[in-house]
């Protein structure tokens, strides 16, 4: 698993490349919390190179998304493959984190 | 269990001594428990400080001069260590609830089921087992895996060892616990008026932590079951409980059904979890549609809803979590649903136990020498026919 960040003034792009699960879901976890700032506004997290991702994984999402709630910024998922969109679909996680196509619909839709 | 254990069963009802040594007989003379008495919480206390043996307590609710529910509050100030379980009417939720607030392991029901009685005692038993490793080693360098065989064996003290079945219907359920990941866990009681609720689940962590998130999942599962009945409500209460201050993120992907043998009717509500696949007795097979549930613990305030199937006599009902469809073999391939339902084309469910096994193996023949990274959890309800 590699995260890759993009700055754009106060909206943060990461790119997830990889699997994600229970083996390493705290690095993911410190991945993600280590490149955000409490300037950011948006966070993206563009999907499109994840192969896999367990609920341990969809857990550290929810765990960001509500750090995201208290500082008043945004999550946001994009480019999800077929297989990620299922888990996301299946857990109900598209009700309480948007899922869009691409990188610009996600920014248009904030 | 070698070790023999001594429990304080505190009931105000004079029947009840007479009635548990009599039921309770063949564990007494095998040297596996030991039977102490109260009337009530005050005897209780005294009979605790007294006997530093006592390992844990069974407690009726209504009792004079202290009830079980002040008892349960005083118990952990005489000794942490202590396992409880409550003694409470049917479908009594608040009391339920409250009791496990106040750190109540587990419930039983009146009018007091004695097998049920035992195996929750044993339970509890090997849970406090469990619990008591983790304390004694929590002082020395805990290696990650002595944390994950704890949790593990706190996994194992929560499921089922017993299945129902009737003339009309047969379940069966079984787990396959991955070595160093996984949270599953699944679940069947006995609802009263002959239904049968059923429930298979995956907890999104691992750990000590992760276990006792399931460990409370799991019971207000039955305890809501007991209580409401419908599971599109059951979901909603337990969600709701599991979503106050869930600091941590954790949540629980559940699918729950009630099962009505009269009718044949399974109605079930779906939190975030695998679709269920139904099985005819000509192999053929669907997926049963999901309810838009997300998963427990997420979110509070969530509603979910519920969808009922009949199952003609012969018809399976294949509950299970990802474990099985997320199995992963050299090529990176998932196993898939398609391949869950290729497993029953050719050979359809005879029985509970066997449909469940011919799952487990169609999933190590895919994955082949590739190492389980996930629970497989595969529980079977059939109607006979």
């Amino acid at each position: 698993m590699e995260c890759n960040a993009t700055r754009e003034g106060a909206n943060l792009f990461i790119a997830v490349d990889g699997r994600v699960d229970g083996t390493n879901a705290s690095e993911f976890q410190e991945a993600l919390e280590g490149v955000i700032e409490e300037s950011d506004r948006l966070v993206v997290l563009d999907l499109g190179a994840l192969s896999y991702v367990s609920s341990a994984g969809l857990r550290v999402v929810l765990l960001v998304a509500k750090e995201l709630q208290r500082q008043s910024a945004k999550l946001a998922v994009c480019s999800l493959s077929d297989t990620v969109k299922e888990v996301f679909t299946i857990s109900g996680f598209d009700k309480i984190i948007p899922v869009h196509g691409t990188r610009q619909e996600a920014l248009e839709a904030s | 269990m070698a070790e023999k254990y001594k429990i304080l069963v505190v009931d105000d009802e004079a029947d009840v001594e007479p009635l548990v040594l009599q039921r309770m007989r063949r564990q007494i003379r095998d040297g596996r428990y030991e039977f102490v008495f109260a009337r009530n919480g005050v005897e209780a206390l005294k009979a605790l400080s007294d006997d530093q043996d006592i390992d844990m307590v069974v407690s009726d609710i209504n009792m004079p001069l202290m009830d079980g529910l002040t008892l349960l509050e005083q118990i952990p100030k005489v000794d942490p260590n202590i396992r409880s379980v409550i003694i409470s009417a049917y479908g009594d939720m608040k009391n339920i609830r409250t009791a496990m607030n106040r750190g109540a392991f587990d419930f039983v029901t009146k009018p007091l089921d004695f097998e049920d009685l035992q195996l929750t005692i044993d339970r509890t038993l090997d849970n406090m087992e469990a619990w008591k490793e983790a304390l004694s080693s929590r002082d020395m360098l805990v290696s990650i895996q002595k944390e994950l065989d704890v949790a593990s064996s706190m996994q194992q003290s929560i499921l089922p060892t017993q299945f129902p079945q009737t003339e009309q219907y047969e379940t069966f359920g079984s787990m396959e616990p991955a070595r160093n990941v996984g949270g599953d866990f699944f679940d069947v009681v006995r609802l009263g008026n002959g239904l049968v609720g059923l429930a298979a689940a995956d907890v999104s962590d691992k750990g000590v932590p992760a276990a006792l998130f399931m460990m409370s999942s799991r019971t207000l599962l039955k305890g809501t079951a007991l209580g409401l009945g419908q599971p599109g409500a059951v979901l909603k209460e337990v969600n709701d409980l599991l979503g106050q201050d869930n600091a941590t993120a954790m949540f629980v992907t559940l699918v729950y059904a009630v099962y009505d043998p009269v009718t044949g009717n399974f109605t079930y509500a779906n939190g975030g979890h695998n679709p269920p696949l139904l099985v005819h007795s000509d192999g053929g097979s669907e997926y049963l549609a999901t309810t838009g549930g997300i998963a427990l613990g997420v979110a509070p305030g969530m509603s979910y809803d519920e969808r009922t199937v009949t199952l003609a006599p012969g018809d399976a009902v294949i509950m299970y979590t990802d474990g099985v469809t997320e199995a992963m073999n050299a090529a990176d391939e998932l196993f898939g649903e398609a391949r869950l339902q290729e497993v029953f084309r050719q050979s359809p469910p005879r029985d509970p136990q066997s449909a469940a096994r011919a799952v487990f193996e169609a999933v190590h023949a895919f994955a082949g020498g590739i190492k389980q990274s996930d629970d497989i959890t595969c529980l079977v309800l059939r109607r006979k026919g």
